[in-house]
């Protein structure tokens, strides 16, 4: 009788280990993996979870159900980003906030950060377009599409903007002068597996992440798309913006496939409620003006 | 001569406008700003700065046009955003005057933010307000 009881107390321990290990397996992981700073002789690997909204739009970020399928490919063997021919499919939002304690800010730019975490007031929400990771944390997702015979690559913003970023992939430089934009100017190669895009000519309109991270004209910005599997794209970003900090740092990502997701019509400035929600403290929007400012 | 002096109108106007136009979330005192200065309620003159962070310090420029003068210091303390501007200019007697002001950045989040506070040059004061256009 009393070994019995003893069994049943082992068993019961035994299924709430399990249960624990099961549960915790499921939770979902950070997205950041590992901030590096360079120019300090010193890494942090520290992960960060998400900004206020990254990942929690309609493309969300995706639930495998199953073991992933192996990365597919085009014919000259490299990883293809976007769907398959036939198929559909959708990259779930990321990187809600780039930075994190560690981030070298300089003074200003700290003090703006902190400024706007209270008091948001984002150009995205005043239907702007967004550079750099922040186009991935638009609502809904975006959308890849390579253009082999063009040379480029093109992400569409399915929410915010609705708008596109093209990569040009034919070996050309930056062009000299550019005007700065939104979007500023993307050149990619492929390093391996790795697409590896460099952008540049940026203007000052935006925020280059969810959390309002900021940013000067001075911000290069590099990018690296590794598709590892089937569902994921694992994305590195490294800042050099002299301007606003004091060295290059990086983070790290990964955005989950949304297959069987495509693009549809979302026109920002009919849908555009989430100000009321995203100004913070900065409550006097200027509603009397056609033109967005 | 007439058409000349549109043309030029027209395109001074563009130019101000698309200057005017391009929001701007970097350096919050980056941006061309208006407003007006002087030592009483009544007593107002038309001021305008364009200002530029280089990534080190902020450099800029007053009334730009002919009466133009660049501003000699400007600094952001952006614990307090506060923010301190010298420049080497002349009064409105034409006689030259070396301005100090301090002032308080203020709606930072805004398109349209701020700069209020107070100038002197010698023993004159007075007060300024500048809004970022």
């Amino acid at each position: 009788m009393r070994h019995r009881a003893i069994i049943v107390c082992l068993a019961i321990v035994l299924a709430l280990i399990t249960l624990f290990v099961e549960l915790h397996a499921q939770a979902p992981q950070p997205q950041g993996q590992g901030q590096q700073v360079q120019g300090q002789g010193q890494g942090q690997g520290q992960g960060q979870g998400q900004g206020q909204f990254g990942g929690r739009g309609r493309g969300g970020r995706g639930q495998p159900t199953g073991p992933s399928k192996p990365t597919p490919r085009w014919a000259d063997g490299h990883p293809m980003l976007g769907a398959l021919a036939g198929e559909k499919g959708i990259w779930g939002a990321c990187c809600g906030s780039l930075s994190n304690a560690q981030t070298p800010y300089q003074p200003w730019a700290k003090a703006l950060y902190d400024y706007r975490r209270n008091n948001e007031f984002e150009p995205h929400t005043r239907c702007k377009p967004s550079g750099g990771a922040r186009q991935f944390v638009t609502p809904y997702g975006t959308e890849i599409v390579e253009m082999p015979e063009l040379q480029k690559i093109v992400i569409f913003d399915i929410g915010g903007p609705h708008t596109f970023r093209e990569i040009f992939l034919d070996g050309k430089p930056h062009p000299a002068n550019l005007v700065p934009s939104y979007y500023g100017d993307s050149r990619g190669h492929w390093e391996g597996d790795t697409l590896v895009v460099e952008t540049t000519g940026f203007n000052e309109s935006f925020w280059m992440d969810r959390a309002g991270s900021p940013h000067t004209e001075k911000l290069r910005f590099t990018e690296k798309f590794t598709r590892t599997d089937f569902d994921t794209l694992r994305y590195e970003v490294t800042v050099d913006d002299p301007g606003a900090y004091t060295a290059t740092w990086s983070n790290t990502f990964q955005m989950r496939w949304n297959g069987g997701q495509e693009l549809f019509e979302y026109v920002c400035q009919d849908n555009n409620f989430a100000p009321v929600l995203l100004v913070g403290q900065e409550e006097r929007v200027d509603r009397t003006s056609v033109i967005i400012p | 001569m007439r058409l000349k002096a549109a043309v030029i109108f027209c395109l001074l106007a563009g130019l101000a406008a698309g200057v005017a136009g391009f929001a701007q979330e970097g350096h919050p005192l980056t941006g061309l700003w208006y407003g007006d200065w002087g030592p009483n309620a009544t007593q107002r003159n038309h001021l305008t700065i364009q200002m530029q962070w280089d990534g080190k310090s902020v450099m800029g420029i007053v009334n730009p046009g002919p009466d133009s003068f660049p501003l000699k210091v400007a600094t952001l303390d952006s614990s307090k955003w506060t923010v301190h501007i010298e420049a080497d200019g002349k009064d409105e007697k034409g006689s030259p005057a070396h301005f100090v002001a301090d002032g308080k950045l203020e709606n930072i989040g805004s398109y349209n933010r701020t700069i209020t506070g107070n100038w002197n040059y010698g023993t004159t004061k007075g007060t300024f307000k500048l809004r970022r256009d």
